[in-house]
């Protein structure tokens, strides 16, 4: 069975972040590129399953991403992952989540899968919005957040959250799914793992290999960023050392109904 | 675009307040461009919504109570709305940001080649196009973006954000043909309920939030429910306290779990890390019990207060009932 993993790379989610006010992007010089937190969920999940279906089952790395990054690619291959494919191009800068999932799926096709396992939000976009689109672009079921994956008999039976509990899903593959961190803690690579991750392959591909019928990157990208502007900033708080609890609840009781909520 | 759909996210007939901002805000965005305002609500439970969503400034309630929408995961789900889009023609999505809603954004967003725009808090249309505010980059930075080379935008409304206000001339009801040709794959076998969906978290007007200060599962219960109760709120967590398997991960609040926007955020033994942070920071007023003067949540908390939970919490409980009987 071939997993493919979808692993995007982010700004450090602990480094402070600025936006360059002329080209209203990220600032991405000084804070260190790493991947996605969720998606070494998504690794995790994915080798937890190849250790269980054995066999011929491989698992690829898959990324959207600048050639810079192809050293924190290696990462995800330091903790088990066969191979991996970055999708690199300079046309690609300025896609918005639309062009994401649209050329990552054509990306998709042309790799293979039985199985695509997605992280369920970027650290940076958020959108939460690309495995379902993949699914729909690659034209195969879908499912979000699973907090439990299992493959038996070539079918697929998740557990996925929902807002007040979860579901038993089950459907065919190919399938894209996306994993929330219950999955469990993704591992650190080994001493062995990090050595043999440099004789793994990591393919780049330009995007003149996927022979797109439409513009993506900047061009096609279907929104566009007017604005932005650091948050209003909250003022530190007004801070009360509580001699004992009555007191701590006075100073708080007594806050609450200044401020009308009680 | 022209039009403005409102995807109703329920179970069995019972909805999130969420969907009577989506539509009170869809009828100002259409008359703004000059278009109608419709709603679509769909599976089990779907009529009983409408009659509901008629006191809203709608134009049209478009209603199918297939039951394949309960059965199957999305696919049908995401059938009816993309035929609803098609007949109606260019239009604003809304639906609400929640998992379900981000859900069927998602696949929307490819099925109409749709430009997408996340938890969104505002909506302008100024000389003829729309504008949308939301945050990015964990509430880094707030944006305003506007869609360009495409028929159909796609936003997930942030709840608590808008206002929802009752009105209008009452909408027309209208029922959805099943779309044709289509089979669903992904099979909705059981469903399990960890916590009560009484009271959405994300809608909720106070949330009482625990973290690891709690120490185990038994405090919420036992403290946080009854402040929570006795303010007329809910029980929210971190991802610490949901990790130890304390309360279930539907309760926590952060980037991976659930942005909330209530009146009041009180925050027991939590240290406001900044995942954490991102899904509560746009609450009203904050207020934050630790016994650590020196943590993270002081940075914006309104006011914190130094000292143990243990002690303070069943105090200010017994305040707060004291004056609501006083009242009474
Ligand atoms: C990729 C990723 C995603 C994440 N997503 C989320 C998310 O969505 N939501 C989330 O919440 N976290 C998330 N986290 C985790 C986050 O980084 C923090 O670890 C977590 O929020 C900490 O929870 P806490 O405040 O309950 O625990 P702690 O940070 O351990 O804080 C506990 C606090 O309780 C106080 N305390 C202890 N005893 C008492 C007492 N008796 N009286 C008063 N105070 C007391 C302590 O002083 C301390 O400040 C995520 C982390 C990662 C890496
Ligand atoms: N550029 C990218 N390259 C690889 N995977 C991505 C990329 N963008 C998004 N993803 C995947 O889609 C998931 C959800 O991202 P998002 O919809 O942006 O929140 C991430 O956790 C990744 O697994």
């Amino acid at each position: 069975m071939k997993i493919v993993v979808t692993v995007k790379l982010v700004p450090d989610p602990n480094a402070e972040k600025r936006m360059d006010t002329a080209t209203k992007r990220l600032v991405r010089t000084g804070v260190d590129t790493v991947i996605n937190p969720y998606d070494e969920y998504a690794i995790e999940a994915a080798l937890q399953l190849k250790e269980k279906l054995g066999g011929d089952t491989t698992v690829t790395v898959f990324s959207m991403v600048p050639e810079t990054g192809k050293e924190t690619v290696r990462k995800a291959l330091a903790m088990g992952a066969d191979d991996a494919l970055m999708l690199s191009d300079a046309g690609l800068e300025g896609s918005d989540v639309w062009g994401t999932a649209y050329v990552m799926a054509q990306g998709l096709k042309k790799v293979g899968f039985d199985l695509v396992i997605c992280g369920g939000l970027s650290d940076d976009g958020s959108s939460g919005g690309v495995p379902g689109a993949l699914a729909e672009y690659l034209g195969v079921p879908g499912l979000t957040n699973a907090r439990h994956v299992e493959v038996a008999d070539g079918k697929l039976k998740c557990q996925r959250e929902t807002d007040n509990g979860y579901q038993v899903v089950s459907g065919p593959l190919p399938a894209v799914v996306s994993v929330t961190m219950a999955v469990g803690e993704p591992r650190y690579p080994s001493l062995k793992g990090i050595m043999g991750a440099k004789k793994k392959t990591i393919t780049v591909m330009p995007l003149s290999e996927l022979g797109l019928d439409r513009p993506v990157g900047n061009d096609g990208a279907k929104t566009e960023l007017l604005q932005f502007a650091p948050p209003p900033v909250r003022a530190k708080a007004h801070v009360v050392n509580a001699e004992d609890g009555p007191s701590g609840a006075k100073a708080i009781f007594d806050f609450l109904k200044e401020k009308k909520l009680v | 675009m022209q039009h403005v759909i409102v995807f109703v996210e329920h179970k069995a007939g019972h909805t999130r307040k969420v969907t009577f901002e989506m539509a009170t805000e869809a009828r100002t965005i259409a008359d703004a461009l000059g278009g109608k305002a419709h709603a679509v609500a769909l599976g089990t439970g779907a009529a009983a919504i409408a009659e509901q969503l008629k006191a809203y400034p709608l134009d049209t309630i478009h209603v199918s109570e297939d039951t394949d929408v309960d059965k199957f995961l999305l696919d049908p789900t995401v059938d009816y709305m993309e035929a609803v889009a098609k007949s109606t023609g260019s239009a604003l999505i809304i639906v609400p940001n929640t998992m379900l809603g981000r859900d069927v954004g998602g696949r929307l967003m490819a099925r109409l080649d749709a430009g997408f725009n996340a938890d969104v808090t505002d909506m302008k249309v100024e000389g003829g196009r729309l504008s949308i505010t939301a945050p990015k980059l964990g509430g880094a930075f707030i944006t305003t973006k506007a869609f360009k080379n495409c028929d159909f935008g796609i936003v997930t409304l942030r709840p608590n954000a808008f206002a929802a206000k009752a009105g209008g001339a009452g909408a027309q009801v209208v029922q959805i043909e099943k779309p044709a040709g289509k089979s669903y794959a992904m099979v909705v076998e059981s469903e399990v309920e960890e916590a009560s969906a009484e009271m959405g978290l994300e809608e909720a007007p106070v949330v009482v939030s625990g973290g690891r200060g709690l120490g185990g599962p038994e405090p919420f219960t036992t403290m946080l429910k009854p402040l929570a109760d006795a303010l007329g709120g809910t029980v929210g967590a971190t991802r610490a306290a949901a990790d130890a398997g304390w309360v279930p991960y539907s309760l926590q609040i952060g980037q991976t779990g659930k942005t909330v926007s209530p009146q009041l955020y009180i925050a027991i033994g939590i240290s406001g890390a900044i995942q954490h942070k991102v899904g509560m920071r746009t609450a009203g007023t904050i207020v934050a019990i630790n016994k650590d003067g020196t943590v993270p949540i002081g940075e914006f908390a309104d006011l914190l207060v130094v000292g143990d939970l243990f002690k303070i919490i069943p105090e200010l409980t017994k305040l707060i009932e004291a004056a609501k009987a006083a009242h009474a």
